[in-house]
């Protein structure tokens, strides 16, 4: 993307590539993110996607490459000046990372404690309950994590990262493992959360439904690379092979031939040990 | 060659480093936490966990450890018709060295050990992730509290140990074995100074912070997966109990020049 100087972009990386020892994970990912709007990642799993947005609130440093967040250069503060940057940020981790030795109350009050210094009961008991019932979980504020389903852990974890009300919030696969509703719901949230309070979202996910519902921009990604870029329907219409295998979900047929010839020799080895 | 090279110079080397960087982080930060009274009610928290719940435990530590001096010591001395010295050999013994060392290895398993899983199990579910995700520094959130727990009741838990470990002593000396109590009081007395108590409990000190940072750092570089949580405790266990050893050894040769320095004029009239 060539637009490094529009006034809206709000974060931006430069040749982004990062390596874990032998293992290239991003290969030169250069990318503007456009304030106020809500920009979609897919790709198949293990191609660098959720690398990519740690990358964007430095919790992993780039081997090379930079990562602008409003002009400034970020990945080469040190700790302290990254904490004040991140309250910007919520993070909506894939597992959840709620801190299960606290209550539901005390992990959405987490980030607010840390960092307003006082806040009367009355008052935390309301945010909480207004954050809550956003995730349809008003009621709960006395379980402790180990009590959740999954997809309650990953709502209250939501329900944690806009608790600062910060100004970009980053997902790691939002509706994994909730069910079609639930996802929906979730959905309709990062709509409502873009339309009414102009939050930027960078959305990594595997679920097209929800990629083409929310999208203003969709970037495919595929080993370490950006591989398509455009709006829901560039990506649904897309020439690409690959492009198309995934949207669809459908299987390589090279693949499938390798899954078919390994079950056979599977078989066969298994088979033959006992003839 | 290289990669043999890699496994044993260069490996060893960047761990060090590491963990002098985190060890630097923690004691900063630990030292700046003081001032904050934000931090007060976690650190509140952890000494109840770390101290508190360690003093029974401790105590029995000590009191076994007085009993069987007194028992393995009686008849040797009795031997030579020294046995009314005993409670200085026990006392001395226990305050300066078995004291502090076998606590501080009875903490390093209880509170290393809870604390590396603790903090392993965050690492490897991203809640330490998190924790930065949100704006706030995780060495100052989670480490600083519990090195500074560990490091104010260490010592204090050492003087539990000394005093149950100089009951204990009294207990199988004087009532078990029938030493006269006056004589053993009046000899532990002249024998044991408070500098020998002093320095027991300075230890203290050192050993609660050395099994605070290393637990600490193993749960933070703690891998992945149930195993890599096992690994970690292990090696945090290993690693702090041969610290308490070499600091140990480290303090007594350090104290016994100060003391030299220090008294050599007494000894000479």
């Amino acid at each position: 993307m060539k637009n490094n100087n529009n006034k809206n972009v709000i974060i931006r990386t430069e040749n982004l590539l990062k390596r874990f020892e032998e293992n290239l994970v991003l290969n030169d990912v250069s990318m503007s993110i456009e304030k106020g709007k809500t920009t979609v990642i897919i790709g198949p799993s293990g191609c660098g996607k959720t690398v990519f947005i740690k990358h964007l609130i430095v919790l992993l440093r780039p081997t090379s490459g930079k990562v602008y967040y409003k002009n400034k250069r970020v990945d080469e503060l040190d700790e302290d000046e990254l904490s004040s940057i991140r309250t910007n940020f919520g993070f909506l981790f894939q597992s959840g990372a709620l801190f299960d030795s606290l209550t539901v109350t005390e992990n959405v009050l987490f980030p607010i404690r840390q960092h307003i210094m006082h806040i009367e009961k009355k008052q935390a008991d309301e945010l909480v309950a207004s954050k809550l019932s956003m995730v349809g979980l008003d009621g709960f504020q006395d379980y402790y994590p180990a009590k959740l389903s999954g997809g309650q852990k990953k709502r209250v974890a939501l329900a944690r990262a806009i608790a600062l009300n910060p100004e970009v919030i980053l997902y790691d696969e939002p509706t994994t493992g909730l069910d079609p509703i639930r996802s929906d719901i979730i959905n309709e949230l990062i709509i409502k959360l873009q339309k009414e309070l102009g939050i930027t979202s960078i959305v990594v996910t595997h679920d097209m439904t929800s990629a083409y519902k929310i999208s203003d921009q969709i970037i495919m990604f595929h080993k370490g690379k950006i591989f398509a870029e455009g709006d829901a329907d560039t990506i649904r219409n897309h020439p690409n092979q690959t492009v198309q295998q995934f949207i669809n979900g459908r299987v390589d047929s090279e693949d499938l031939k390798a899954l078919k010839g390994g079950k056979t020799t599977l078989f066969n080895d298994f088979t033959n040990s006992y003839r | 060659m290289i990669a043999l090279f890699e496994n044993m110079v260069l490996n060893p080397i960047i761990s060090v480093g590491t963990f002098a960087r985190f060890s630097g982080r923690a004691f900063t930060t630990s030292c700046s936490s003081c001032v904050k009274t934000k931090a007060y009610p976690l650190i509140l928290t952890q000494m109840n966990l770390i101290g508190v719940n360690s003093v029974p435990i401790v105590m029995v530590t000590g009191a076994f450890v007085g009993m069987i001096l007194a028992i393995q010591a009686y008849d040797q001395l009795a031997g030579m018709g020294l046995e009314e010295h005993l409670g200085v050999l026990i006392n001395v013994s226990v305050v300066k060295e078995l004291g502090p060392v076998l606590a501080a290895v009875m903490l390093a398993g209880r509170v290393g050990g809870a604390l590396t899983a603790e903090l392993g199990t965050m690492k490897v579910t991203e809640q330490i992730e998190a924790v930065k995700s949100m704006g706030t520094d995780p060495v100052r959130y989670l480490v600083a509290p519990r090195v500074l727990a560990c490091l104010f009741l260490t010592p204090l838990l050492i003087i539990y140990a000394d005093l149950m470990g100089v009951l204990g002593g009294y207990f199988v000396g004087v009532i078990q074995l029938g030493i006269n109590s006056k004589a053993y009081w009046t000899f532990s007395a002249e024998g044991v100074e408070l500098w020998d108590v002093s320095i027991g409990v300075i230890k203290g000190f050192f050993f609660g912070g050395a099994i605070a940072v290393i637990s600490c750092y193993k749960g933070f570089t703690c891998r992945e997966g149930a195993h890599g949580v096992g690994r970690a405790c292990t090696e945090a266990f290993v690693m702090s109990f041969i610290s308490i050893l070499a600091l140990d050894f480290a303090l007594a040769v350090i104290f016994k020049a100060i003391y030299n320095t220090l008294w050599s004029v007494k000894s000479l009239v």
